[in-house]
């Protein structure tokens, strides 16, 4: 017996948004990478084709991380202090494109300025022909300044910038503005909260396919189901023709698995919780997995492991029957 | 280009300008200055001059009613001459009063057909006993109650112990011949209360005279009443004593629930009850023992305190009352300076924070005689609302903060002498013109100046949707303070205090929060019954607050749904005159209970869509713009 599948007729789509620029386009990427575009909700191949695939972007920062776990540390070795060299591990490691966070201080230990900001940045561009996100250490003023200066030394590369939040984001966004960039904004997971950091950097005039946005998730078992839930319901709202949920979604499974007992502690644990190593790079994965189902177009991660691990499910996702 | 002349009446000549000019510029070149607070951008309505000869081109009519139009009215600075023209300067105090007579309530007016024998339950019997003698050997009362039952139909007659004491007294010194007063209400046919008995002829002289009292949190209103013509015979008014032991409800709550504070809070409100008492009689040139009963309407923590009962469930989840609807009892058992058996009853309200300051408002606000929906509101710190029709009626009410009643902010102030009460902001150079409640210099911001104050910051710029201050912005008005960024309304040379007059990122917060809170508590009614806020027909608004808020800022803000201005009305205190309404007419007591019973409350902190509501009216004027179709039109 036949089976019609119904299928839905959303009145909205995602924005098509393309990150990095070729020297053709003004900038100096080998490739671009361009996300968004749906039409439906996430892999129902039935009623959409998916016109781009999530993309999966690796993390780094412009000095060695402090805090991050000897399990990446060790997966990325000696690469770890130079971001040149670290990016393009990244990109053998198979990124697509990749995340620079700008920390305060520096390999030496004196504290971050815009310069070596810029520094960091052109270290990046240089080690890889990916696309590039640059995000501030997280202060206010220290992320207008880093980003202000990144913006200038960077124009015409559509770097995207952050992180605009509700009650900084002006100068971001006519940093970018100015520079052809674009922006990533971030909010705590909350429908209403996203949306209206998307009204406020409108309003001043960034066309919408020059935003990302981050609705904040959680790692698996932590809180993952919040995050999930909110990003289905922006992308529900975005199909219905809301256009200011209609911005490709960028989250951070590799930040927020990191961060987890069962990924950062390897003593002391169960042995049934399984190889240190393994574990730690499956909760990132299945975080990250789980969160594309959600619609996320963009994952951040840490681990190398993690970025194959990831590609293996999705191309099983992208598979048509 | 043509040329046209405009002649500005109390000037011999007229001035010629070319076709497109603007009656502003007209007149500054005839030597008039039309003041322009808003910078010339057709919002404040101040500039409105009269139009009495020829016609021009209104490219604006903001502010002004259809009625205003009609009368030649048009704003200056979008006004377009394009034919010859003769105009009136109104003076600045008449506009300032044009417009806000709106805000001014109406008076109470004696309910149309008041007749005292169909309506009032109080009433009086003049009767004349046969006196005992050894053949009739009646007791004193059974002689009285023969006596009502006979002339005045009454079976059953009901007196405290007191009154017993003192009877056989009174009939003897009057011979036989007694004056009743006596209360129907709350007892069976036939059945009646004493309420005074005296000395025939002096009682049928004395005027028949009642109560109307509402006990804000903030402000005690009483209004004396004839019940014979339904006439008010005076009004007084003053803050409630308690004020002084917290200014909202949860600080008294508080304060009534550790030591002797319950005791010290009901003698604060008894306090300020009987002297307002007091002046009412003294107005009115009659004694406070011939007030026969009172009627009270207010919230329900004040009917706990004054009744000496404990509030503190009224604070805590899950918030329930000792009692909604208070039994009849009298000044005696309460505490009133009046007749000590007079009737004193206590109004019913719905629930823990949806008291009898609104039945009795909603009962004075009309709304359940009519068939369209209608939406009755009175905010302060709490903001109750009340949706329905003459067939159903679903409330609720939601904790708005006290940025509403000018604190909770680092300059508000009650509205109050030196507050300032509205302000325009020019577009271009983010100056701002204020209007300060009495005249003189401003000492702080009152809630419906910190209202319009964040409609105009928002309107011009100053601030974005998500209510942030523009650092970017070229004027010194905007500066880093001690408490974050700020916008100076008033320099220390234009203050009263010489000291700043300001508002900050955190008071902001707070105003947004507080109409965030009032918005979600609409959007949660309408959505629980099915009904588009876009399509309530009459938006009710009760309160002080509502007296003086203006409404287009309330809308620009998002407090208030976006609907045409006439479709608002301010009732000023509509519970004192619900109480009014309930003293005089058995039948609008009644429609009071029926009201109370029959009203669906919402309890807002458990119902799990007024989060996602509130946060969605965190922004300005709200996240959904098109909710707010007027606002949409003036910022884009």
């Amino acid at each position: 017996m036949q089976i019609e599948i119904p299928k839905d007729n959303w009145q909205g789509s995602v924005n098509t948004v393309t990150l990095g620029a070729t020297p053709e386009e003004g900038g100096t990427r080998t490739r671009t990478v361009t996300i968004g575009g749906q039409q439906t909700l996430p892999f129902l191949h039935f009623e959409q084709t998916p016109p781009n695939r999530p993309v999966i972007a690796l993390e780094i920062t412009a000095a060695r991380p402090g805090d991050w776990s000897p399990v990446l540390l060790d997966a990325w070795g000696d690469a770890i202090d130079d971001p040149g060299n670290w990016a393009g591990a990244c990109e053998s490691a198979g990124a697509d494109l990749i995340v620079l966070s700008l920390g305060l201080t520096e390999a030496d230990g004196r504290s971050a300025d815009p310069e070596s900001a810029v520094r960091a940045t052109k270290s990046t561009l240089g080690g890889t022909g990916l696309p590039l996100i640059v995000l501030g250490p997280g202060q206010a003023e220290l992320d207008n300044d880093f980003v202000i200066a990144v913006a200038d030394a960077t124009k015409g590369e559509r770097l995207v910038l952050g992180l605009c939040e509700d009650s900084n984001y002006r100068t971001i966004v006519a940093a970018a503005m100015a520079n052809d960039h674009l922006v990533v904004g971030r909010t705590p997971m909350d429908v209403n909260l996203a949306k209206q950091l998307n009204i406020l950097i409108t309003d001043m005039g960034l066309p919408l396919d020059r935003i990302v946005m981050d609705p904040t998730t959680g790692a698996l078992g932590y809180g993952i189901e919040y995050g999930y839930s909110v990003m289905e319901r922006l992308r529900i709202a975005a199909l219905q023709g809301d256009a200011m949920t209609q911005l490709p979604l960028l989250v951070n499974p590799g930040a927020e698995a990191w961060k987890t007992k069962e990924a950062k502690v390897g003593e002391g644990v169960p042995d049934s919780w399984g190889k240190w190593e393994e574990r730690a790079s499956n909760w990132e994965t299945v975080t990250a997995v789980a969160l594309i189902e959600a619609g996320a177009d963009i994952v951040v991660l840490r681990h190398p492991d993690s970025v194959t691990r990831v590609r293996n499910a999705l191309d099983e996702l992208m598979a048509v029957g | 280009m043509a040329q046209h002349s405009v002649l500005f009446e109390d000037h011999a000549e007229p001035v010629t300008v070319r076709a497109g000019t603007l009656l502003v510029e007209a007149a500054r070149r005839a030597g008039i200055e039309i003041r322009q607070p808003c910078g010339g951008q057709g919002r404040c309505g101040r500039c409105a001059v009269r139009v009495v000869g020829g016609r021009v081109r209104r490219r604006s009519i903001l502010r002004l009613s259809e009625e205003d139009v009609a009368a030649g009215y048009a704003l200056a600075c979008q006004a377009v001459v394009e034919e010859d023209v003769s105009v009136v300067v109104p003076p600045a105090d008449q506009i300032e009063r044009r417009l806000s007579t709106d805000h001014v309530a109406p008076e109470v007016t004696v309910p149309r057909g008041y007749a005292r024998e169909q309506s009032q339950t109080v009433e009086r019997a003049l009767l004349r006993l046969a006196p005992p003698s050894m053949d009739d050997q009646t007791d004193d009362w059974a002689r009285l109650r023969t006596a009502l039952r006979i002339q005045n139909g009454i079976d059953h007659l009901r007196a405290s112990l007191e009154q017993i004491r003192a009877l056989g007294g009174i009939l003897r010194a009057s011979e036989w011949q007694v004056g009743l007063t006596y209360d129907t209400a709350g007892e069976p046919t036939g059945s009646a209360r004493l309420i005074a008995i005296g000395p025939g002829a002096a009682i049928a002289a004395d005027p028949l005279v009642g109560l109307a009292i509402d006990i804000g949190t903030t402000t005690v209103t009483v209004l004396l009443a004839d019940l014979d013509s339904g006439e008010v015979l005076s009004r007084a008014a003053t803050y409630n004593e308690q004020i002084t032991r917290g200014e909202d409800v949860i600080s008294r709550i508080i304060y009534a629930s550790s030591g002797d504070g319950s005791d010290e809070l009901k003698g604060l409100v008894l306090e300020t009850i009987n002297r307002l008492i007091a002046t009412v009689c003294s107005k009115a040139g009659i004694g406070p023992g011939a007030v026969v009963k009172a009627t009270v309407g207010g919230n329900s923590t004040m009917m706990h305190l004054l009744m000496g009962i404990a509030a503190e469930s009224i604070r805590l989840e899950p918030f329930i009352t000792s009692i909604n609807a208070p039994p009849l009892l009298t000044a005696r058992e309460i505490g009133f300076t009046m007749c000590p058996d007079g009737t004193v009853d206590l109004l019913p309200g719905v629930a823990s924070y949806m008291g009898a300051d609104i039945t009795a408002g909603v009962l004075a606000s009309g709304l359940r005689s009519s068939e369209e929906t209608t939406l009755f509101i009175d905010i302060g710190t709490n903001g109750e609302m009340v949706l329905g029709s003459s067939q159903w009626l679903v409330s609720c009410a939601c904790s708005a903060g006290p940025a509403f009643e000018g604190s909770g902010v680092v300059h508000g102030m009650r509205a109050d002498r030196g507050a300032i009460e509205e302000v325009w902001i020019d577009g271009r150079s983010f100056e701002p013109t204020l209007r300060v409640i009495g005249e003189g210099r401003p000492r702080g911001i009152c809630g419906s100046g910190l209202i319009s104050l964040v409609a105009e910051m928002f309107i011009t710029g100053i601030l974005d949707k998500g209510g942030h201050i523009d650092e970017t912005l070229d004027t010194p008005r905007i500066r880093r303070g001690s408490h974050g960024v700020e916008y100076v309304v008033a320099r220390r040379d234009e203050a009263a205090d010489g000291k700043d007059v300001s508002i900050t990122a955190v008071d902001i917060d707070n105003l947004l929060r507080a109409k965030a809170a009032v918005y979600a508590g609409f959007n949660v009614l309408a959505d629980r019954v099915g009904v588009d806020l876009a399509s309530v027909d009459r938006v009710l608004i009760g309160g002080a607050f509502g007296k003086y808020i203006n409404v287009e800022k309330a809308v620009d803000i998002g407090l208030l749904p976006d609907l045409a201005w006439d479709r608002f009305d301010f009732l000023g205190n509509t519970s004192v005159k619900g109480a009014y309404l309930s003293l005089l007419d058995r039948a609008a007591r009644e429609e009071v209970a029926d009201i109370a019973s029959s009203m669906t409350y919402i309890e807002l902190s458990a119902d799990n869509s007024f989060y996602e509501a509130f946060t969605s009216a965190m922004f300005l004027p709200h996240t959904d713009l098109s909710r707010f179709p007027s606002v949409e039109a003036s910022v884009t």
